[in-house]
């Protein structure tokens, strides 16, 4: 970095620079904070809402949004537009695509190049003054400005994996909660029914007893059934207040828009066969946003290694440009100013610390990225097996549940109904037998509900991270300014 | 009807049952395992060999035939299972004697030499007791007491001369209580020796003599096999495994003498009533009676493991009811522990329990002559509490129940139904048309009690289900 005036070395310095500033103007925030980037990451990870949109600030989406919400609010809510409707309105992923906005500015602005420091002083002794002017930068920063800046945009995918992975938990949840709702609005009326069979019950007990054909005991035994089916009842009804209020939540609805809220009458049918187990581990593999974020942070690492054997040696090179005008005081040279002009570097000397920790740090921490790659590839498929078997058990519950409990008791309500008619049974026993019809279909909704909850969960484990879990991929750490001081901008990831 | 004509050493090939095969050599000396057709009386003909007699009619029943050999009747049992139709639409699976349950009726006569050949077609082992029989100790048939059981699939042979005159029964004596509870049973009659003139001192003779034995089983409604564990609470009451209104009538000539023969293999005894006549018991099975000793009733007391032979003359014509007085003995399988529901106010109820029931209907809100009334849908192969139509409605009946039908003129040897009584004009309870003021005062004694509850008032209690099943 000579100072001299050749014309070729005077043009490699301003194609350095421009160079330098084009770089700098590639590190610009993102116009839509992103969310065109979480809204492709999404893609197929929406609990089958496919193409389901996020909130946007711009006015005439959100109008087309509210739109669209309250056509789907007109009638029955359907598991797709509980979906739709929570990834428009629900305020936790407003939130959460805002902090993305705020990540990516951050890390924008950790990327812009130092302000060039200028410095002036002004000396003097009896015999001159010395007025210096310097303006200096780092040079590192310049000089490493392409690496950082692919580091940075692996951070910024990282970032936007998770956010998109936060989104897709929240479709997920809103699928969840809308068949919650909706089995618990199910079993509602099954309570209602079996209320109704033992209050029929109770009350012909009552006149049982009133006319003499029974004690107070065989009349006491009848209420007991209905004081137990008012039990139950009160406990479905809030089962079912409790699962609709927690769907409107999810769905970011209140108030009006919550109380509009049409829930379907049943949960849709159990598909003819469960999905076999073949491929998933691979398909989890490939599309789980967790692995996808694990090997961006080990590639990140890996690049940043290299950078790292030669960073600490370079971390604190300066470069300066230095006027320095003396003037002098007294004497013959009063009033004669001298000017040197030149160029100044600041170079540290590897003295003590030649790169060694540095380089061991850089490739500990490629380990441990290499590790947490395998940790959560190991983790993406256990859980998928487990969750397949989940979903397959729930299947074969559910599916004999519908297929040969309920038929039975159905069957045993019949013959009981016959018995009745040939008086060898009493309207009792008829009425007990139909509350155990009921609640056998009760637990056939359970059962179904569990069905599509487990195939939520199973879906979930395939193309996002860990279900039930809260942070499914790890944010990539914020990353602060690399300092032009301290030690170099290895800003590694996590720890 | 068709007397089976068999013929010695011709052995025709037996159908073959499940349990244990019988070889065709050791059959091949024996005689021919005769077999009914179909569930009505089988009126015998006159005896073809032997001795003469005058054959008894077993109700919805038949007698054995037998073949002479050396002059001894021989006969040939086999225990087996079988399937009975108790009525039409009702049949139950139990274990019989040469494919019917009870066996076929034994006729002898006073001083026969016979011989049984008893064949066991069943699972088990088992034994035949001469229930009342004169006989050497070692043919008494108690199995582990008087000889060993016969095993499945073998065939023992008893031998023994008919000493005394009489109704008797047959019925297994190894595992009893399941045996019998299965139906293993049936008649035996030793009919008296005759004078030159056809008659016997003590013994009338009758124009009309039926034979039946009286039988309890416990069949869960909607189920085919008797539970055999049951002591208490049977549900089915059966004249030879027959239910009104599956028993055929006791058919009469006006004038004719008619002789009752009934055995009681119940766990319970049984009072039998005869509607329009008197009668005198003339025997048990322990013998006639002497005319002396006799008095006149209308119904006699069967206790269990006895006989009872009852003798008169019919002649009232008509349509006269014959039943045990026991009212559960005259009904199909009931619900012994369904609550009584009369005067139960079903109002505003009837719709709510339809719409968890569809199909439901009020019943017993006046009692349960509805059950006689409506054909509601039972449960497969069971017998209504209620049923048989008369020519004046619902009879209201099943069980131990049969109709005696007197008429005029009838051939002797007919049998056959003759149809319901013709009443001559004004011999009919009828509906008084005339006005009230006619009525001689309906008094009540003074009384002190408190009126009752007043019951709701009578309305229609039989709401036809609307709404599909499903």
């Amino acid at each position: 970095m000579s100072a001299t005036s050749h014309p070729q070395n005077r043009a490699l310095r301003w194609s350095t620079l421009a160079t330098a500033l084009l770089l700098a103007g590639c590190a610009s925030v993102s116009p839509d904070g992103l969310r065109g980037d979480v809204q492709a990451a999404l893609q197929g990870r929406t609990a089958g809402a496919d193409g389901a949109l996020l909130p946007s600030p711009d006015p005439a989406a959100q109008q087309a949004a509210d739109a669209a919400i309250n056509g789907w609010l007109a009638q029955p809510l359907t598991e797709e537009a509980a979906v739709r409707t929570a990834l428009l309105r629900n305020p936790g992923l407003q939130a959460r695509l805002a902090r993305l906005g705020v990540q990516d500015a951050e890390r924008v602005q950790a990327l812009t190049l130092p302000n060039p420091v200028l410095a002036l002083g002004r000396l003097t002794n009896p015999h001159e003054r010395e007025i210096e002017r310097s303006i200096g930068f780092g040079l590192i920063e310049l000089v490493t400005l392409p690496w950082r800046s692919r580091w940075q945009g692996s951070l910024r995918e990282q970032d936007t994996l998770a956010a998109a992975a936060d989104a897709a938990r929240l479709a997920n949840d809103a699928r969840r909660a809308w068949l919650r709702a909706v089995a618990a609005q199910e079993l509602l009326t099954t309570q209602e029914r079996m209320h109704e069979a033992a209050e029929v019950g109770a009350e012909l007990a009552r006149r049982m007893a009133r006319v003499g054909h029974w004690s107070r005991l065989q009349q006491a035994r009848e209420q007991a059934v209905l004081a137990d089916a008012r039990t139950r009842l009160a406990q479905a009804r809030l089962a079912a207040a409790n699962a609709r209020e927690a769907l409107a939540l999810t769905l970011g609805l209140w108030g009006a828009g919550a109380e509009a809220i049409v829930l379907p009458g049943r949960l849709a049918d159990l598909p003819a066969a469960p999905v076999p187990a073949e491929g998933l581990e691979q398909r989890a593999l490939r599309e789980r946003l967790d692995v996808r974020a694990a090997r961006l942070g080990l590639d990140r690492v890996a690049d940043q290694q290299g950078f790292a054997r030669v960073g600490p040696l370079f971390g604190e090179i300066g470069i300066g440009y230095q006027r320095n005008t003396t003037t002098g005081r007294t004497g013959a040279a009063a009033g004669h100013a001298e000017v040197q002009r030149g160029w100044a570097l600041e170079l540290p000397l590897p003295l003590w610390d030649a790169g060694g920790a540095s380089g061991a740090r850089a490739s500990a921490l490629v380990r441990e990225n290499a590790a947490l790659l395998q940790q959560t590839a190991l983790q993406a498929r256990a859980e998928v097996r487990m969750r397949w078997r989940g979903y397959r058990t729930a299947w074969e519950l559910a599916q004999a549940q519908e297929q040969q409990v309920v038929p039975l008791r159905r069957l045993i309500r019949d013959e009981t109904l016959l018995r009745y008619n040939g008086m060898l049974a009493s309207v009792w026993e008829l009425l007990a037998e139909a509350r155990q019809s009921t609640q056998a279909v009760a637990e056939a909704i359970e059962a179904r509900r569990d069905f599509w909850l487990a195939e939520t969960d199973l879906q979930f484990a395939l193309a996002v991270g860990s279900p039930g879990s809260a942070a499914t991929v790890a944010a990539a750490p914020s990353t602060a300014s690399p300092s032009s001081s301290s030690s170099a901008a290895t800003a590694g990831a996590g720890h | 009807m068709q007397r089976r004509h068999f013929f010695s050493g011709a052995a025709t090939a037996v159908a073959a049952l499940s349990t244990a095969s019988v070889g065709r050599a050791a059959l091949a000396g024996l005689p021919e395992a005769a077999a009914p057709a179909g569930t009505a009386t089988q009126v015998p003909p006159a005896p073809p060999t032997g001795r003469p007699f005058h054959p008894v009619v077993t109700l919805n029943g038949w007698s054995l035939p037998w073949r002479m050999n050396g002059g001894v009747k021989e006969f040939h049992l086999v225990a087996e299972p079988v399937v009975r139709e108790f009525a039409p639409g009702f049949s139950v699976n139990l274990w019989g004697y040469n494919g019917q349950s009870p066996g076929p009726t034994i006729e002898v006569v006073e001083g026969d030499r016979v011989r049984i050949f008893v064949t066991n077609r069943l699972p088990e082992h088992t034994s035949v007791h001469w229930h009342g029989q004169r006989l050497p100790n070692g043919m008494d048939g108690v199995s582990g007491l008087t000889q060993p059981a016969i095993p499945a699939g073998k065939t023992f042979v008893y031998e023994f001369t008919a000493r005394r005159p009489g109704t008797f029964m047959y019925h297994p004596h190894a595992d009893e209580m399941v045996q019998m509870a299965m139906g293993l049973m049936g008649l035996w009659i030793t009919h008296p020796r005759l004078d030159a003139r056809g008659r016997h001192p003590q013994i009338a003779t009758a124009d009309r003599d039926i034979a039946f034995l009286l039988g309890a089983f416990a069949v869960e409604p909607g189920s085919r096999t008797p539970r055999v564990n049951e002591m208490t609470d049977f549900n089915i009451w059966s004249w030879n495994s027959r239910v009104f209104p599956g028993i055929d009538p006791l058919v009469a000539r006006r004038g004719d003498r008619v002789r009752l023969r009934i055995g009681n293999l119940t766990m319970t005894n049984h009072p039998i009533h005869v509607h329009g006549h008197e009668f005198e018991v003339t025997g048990t099975d322990g013998g006639t009676v002497p005319p002396s000793a006799r008095w006149p009733e209308v119904t006699t007391d069967i206790a269990v493991g006895q006989m009872r032979q009852i003798e008169f003359i019919a002649d009232e014509p008509g349509d006269w009811a014959v039943h045990c007085h026991k009212s559960h003995h005259t009904m199909g399988a009931m619900g012994h522990d369904v609550p009584t529901m009369i005067g139960v106010d079903h109002r505003g109820l009837v719709g709510r329990i339809q719409k968890i029931v569809p199909d439901y209907m009020a019943m017993g809100e006046r009692g349960m002559a509805d059950m006689g009334a409506m054909e509601m849908p039972l449960p497969e192969n069971t017998h209504p509490m209620m049923s048989g139509t008369g020519p004046f409605g619902p009879l209201e009946m099943g069980g131990m129940f049969s109709v005696l039908k007197v008429r005029e003129g009838l051939a002797r040897g007919d049998w056959r139904d003759p149809g319901a009584y013709a009443h001559p004009p004004g011999t009919v309870a009828r509906e008084w048309q005339g006005p009230a003021e006619g009525l001689p005062p309906a008094a009540a004694p003074e009384s002190t009690a408190p009126p009752a509850t007043p019951a709701a008032p009578a309305r229609a209690t039989v709401r036809k289900p609307h709404g599909a099943h499903h």
